[in-house]
């Protein structure tokens, strides 16, 4: 069976096939056996020409994470469209106007800008606060405020835009 | 002035814990430890926390933000008073170093497990308190000896001290507030986010400025100080490693000093609690240059984050001493009694994003395996399936570890870090295992600029390819399970762990 997964945002190819008990796995050059099997709910024992690799992982509804000697890895399908991966905390309407968002959930303490107004690529948009560290929300490109749809106070997630930002012409 | 309580001591039976995480959580076990009922409090964003769950009693004291909750000096009293607690212990951060809230203890007669409200007034007001141990003769860093509020004061402020210079919150510590300006032009918004953050940390906007000594070393000595005027110092934690002036790396002994400095800068934390009439236990802070000139920083009147390297070394647990002070006991030992035996090192496992410029990570622990091994601690505040909340500080849990030399420490908490699994939000863990296995930090070059200086542009694309291609195949491995025995994952789960299995196989889905 052909894999193809988005592993910490890079596309990775694999083929996997079970024979008796063991797993077969094939890159460009060589292929492997491996002897896999889940040991907890949240743990997979590998076992690769005599080295042993303990797997941690686990999943919430878009990713799958898995640890290895300490090392994370976020594990995703890769999209429909062949996926480039968009900038976290912005999206751009089909018009092309961007949808600027928090880059995390937090509480809007600050609204540097008006509706209208012309803004410089880093000037700052907003302060958003979350776990008492003030991050502020920089414009990525010179433009106008076209909406700003949170005020002051506002508890935000990073799905949905906080302010929408015309690109300069 | 010391307040007198009666020689006659009690131990108390009920003591209230107004805090949250791992700090709660280890007080309470402190608590227990002596025998004595424990009662969390709680917002309602934290009903499902770790602390709740071990407390014997827990009371809910209003919505998530900390200002309607951990901050709300009358519900947490009238929650000791109504529940019957005899003490609070307030942990660090939220109410610990307030003195309005110390002393609203004392009328009320609720035991504040903490310094008295004039030596916390004292120490708290970071400008009165340098002006006293000025005149006693500490050594101090230059800086302002009044409280301002207009702009333009702080800028003739700012120019006569000479730049750069630091502003630091008068109520507060741990890096809330704090910016380094380097010119006039910075200061404005540099004071304005400065008290705006101190503000949201501490309830009080007020700021100050100080000289900015360049790579200095971080030097703090733990002091307890018991109701009868008996003094000791427990030795030195040197927390030079920090990121945006907040502490992530803590150890002792500290590779800077000799035993000749630190007995000199110990008997010099001990003068400073002794001039500010302080009482049960707290921290004095310094800057150390590098010609080992020391200069006095500030108190934290409180239990500090960093407290466990203290205790692994000293062999005294902190949080039973402090209960001990509280209730009216008199120290057990004399400083000649204490000695510092091995090296103890700390990590802060905080909820951040090292490939994301740090940014703050709240949301659904999907899975925690915690560190363990001889000489490994691990004081923690989350567990499998809790939620990390937006709202309060980004600390979820300390690994601490011991040994018998400072070279041990460090491959030791390395391995428990390589060891030490937190699934779902994204942590410290990867960037703090670089920072120690740094060769720099390994021959304990450390000052308060190792961060900046070395770790500023930090990526973390370490990631070996043979991990990657194990995690490749794990996941490989996982979605063939899935595809295979039609529930997949979940039905082989099934299998192995669920006790139903032995009732007979049954299939979800029915296919």
């Amino acid at each position: 069976m052909e894999f193809e997964f988005l592993i910490n945002d890079v596309l990775q190819k694999i083929s996997l096939e079970k024979k008796d008990n063991h797993y077969f796995f094939s890159d460009d050059k060589k292929t492997y056996r491996a002897d896999i099997q889940y040991v907890s709910p949240n743990q997979i024992s590998i076992l690769v020409e005599q080295r042993s690799y303990l797997v941690h992982f686990a999943q919430d509804r878009d990713n799958r994470y898995f640890c290895i000697g300490g090392q994370q890895f976020v594990v995703t399908e890769p999209s429909e469209e062949g996926g480039e991966s968009i900038r976290r905390g912005e999206e751009r309407t089909p018009e092309g106007t961007l949808l600027v968002k928090a880059p995390m959930p937090g509480k809007v303490i600050k609204i540097n800008v008006a509706e209208q107004e012309t803004v410089r690529k880093n000037q700052t948009l907003a302060i958003v606060e979350a776990m008492k560290m003030e991050n502020e929300i920089k414009a990525s490109i010179d433009g106008t405020i076209k909406m700003i749809h949170v005020t002051e106070g506002d508890l935000v997630d990073s799905e949905n835009p906080m302010i929408e930002l015309e690109p300069a012409s | 002035m010391m307040v007198k309580r009666k020689l006659k001591t009690q131990m108390f039976k009920k003591i209230l814990i107004a805090n949250r995480g791992e700090i709660a959580v280890r007080i309470i076990k402190g608590c227990k430890e002596m025998g004595i009922s424990t009662v969390a409090v709680y917002s309602e964003v934290d009903r499902r926390s770790l602390h709740v769950q071990i407390a014997d009693e827990a009371v809910c004291i209003g919505p998530p933000p900390a200002v309607e909750s951990y901050l709300d000096m009358d519900r947490i009293i009238d929650a000791a008073k109504q529940i019957g607690a005899e003490a609070i212990h307030p942990g660090y951060g939220f109410l610990a170093e307030n003195a309005e809230f110390a002393r609203r203890c004392e009328k009320e007669k609720v035991v504040f497990i903490g310094p008295n409200s004039h030596a916390l007034e004292l120490v708290g007001d970071k400008v009165r308190s340098r002006q006293t141990l000025e005149k006693a003769g500490i050594p101090i860093i230059p800086g302002m000896k009044a409280i301002v509020r207009e702009i333009s004061a702080f800028k003739k402020e700012a120019r006569k001290i000479g730049y750069p210079v630091m502003i630091k919150a008068s109520a507060g510590g741990g890096g809330k507030g704090m910016r380094v300006v380097y010119n006039e032009n910075d200061l404005t918004p540099a004071l304005e986010a400065g008290m705006r953050e101190a503000k949201s940390a501490f309830g009080d906007e007020s700021v100050y400025l100080e000289k900015y000594i360049e790579e200095p070393r971080h030097v703090e000595f733990q002091v307890l100080a018991d109701n009868h005027g008996n003094v000791v110092h427990l030795f030195e934690r040197e927390c030079s490693i920090q990121r945006r002036h907040q502490k992530i790396v803590e150890e002792t002994p500290s590779q800077a000093l000799d035993p000749e400095l630190r007995s000199r800068m110990g008997e010099t934390a001990r003068r400073v609690m002794r001039v500010s009439g302080y009482n049960n236990a707290g921290t004095v802070e310094f800057l150390l240059d590098k010609d080992k000139n020391f200069y006095f920083l500030e108190v934290n009147a409180r239990l500090q984050v960093e407290h466990p390297v203290t205790e692994l070394t000293t062999g005294v647990d902190l949080v039973h001493q402090q209960i001990l002070i509280a209730s009216g006991e008199k120290l057990r030992f004399s400083q000649d009694e204490l000695v510092q035996k091995g090296h103890a090192i700390e990590c802060r496992i905080y909820a951040e994003d090292p490939h994301n410029n740090f940014l703050p990570s709240s949301g659904k622990v999907l899975y925690l395996k915690e560190p363990r091994g001889p000489g490994v601690r691990h004081d923690c505040g989350i567990y499998s399936g809790s939620e990390v909340p937006i709202f309060y500080d980004p600390i979820l849990a300390k690994l601490i570890v011991w040994a018998e030399n400072r070279d041990m420490a460090c491959q030791r908490i390395i391995n428990a870090l390589d060891d030490y699994v937190i699934l779902g939000i994204q942590t410290t863990i990867t960037f703090l295992r670089d920072v120690i296995d740094d060769p720099r930090f390994r021959k304990g070059e450390t000052t308060t600029s190792f961060i900046p200086n070395y770790f500023g542009d930090w990526t973390g694309d370490k990631a070996s390819e043979e991990k990657h291609q194990v995690a490749l195949l794990a996941a490989a491995f996982d979605s063939f399970q899935a595809s295979h025995s039609g529930t997949g994952m979940k039905a082989e789960k099934k299998q192995v762990y669920s006790p139903w299995h032995s009732l007979g196989r049954w299939r979800l889905g029915g296919k």
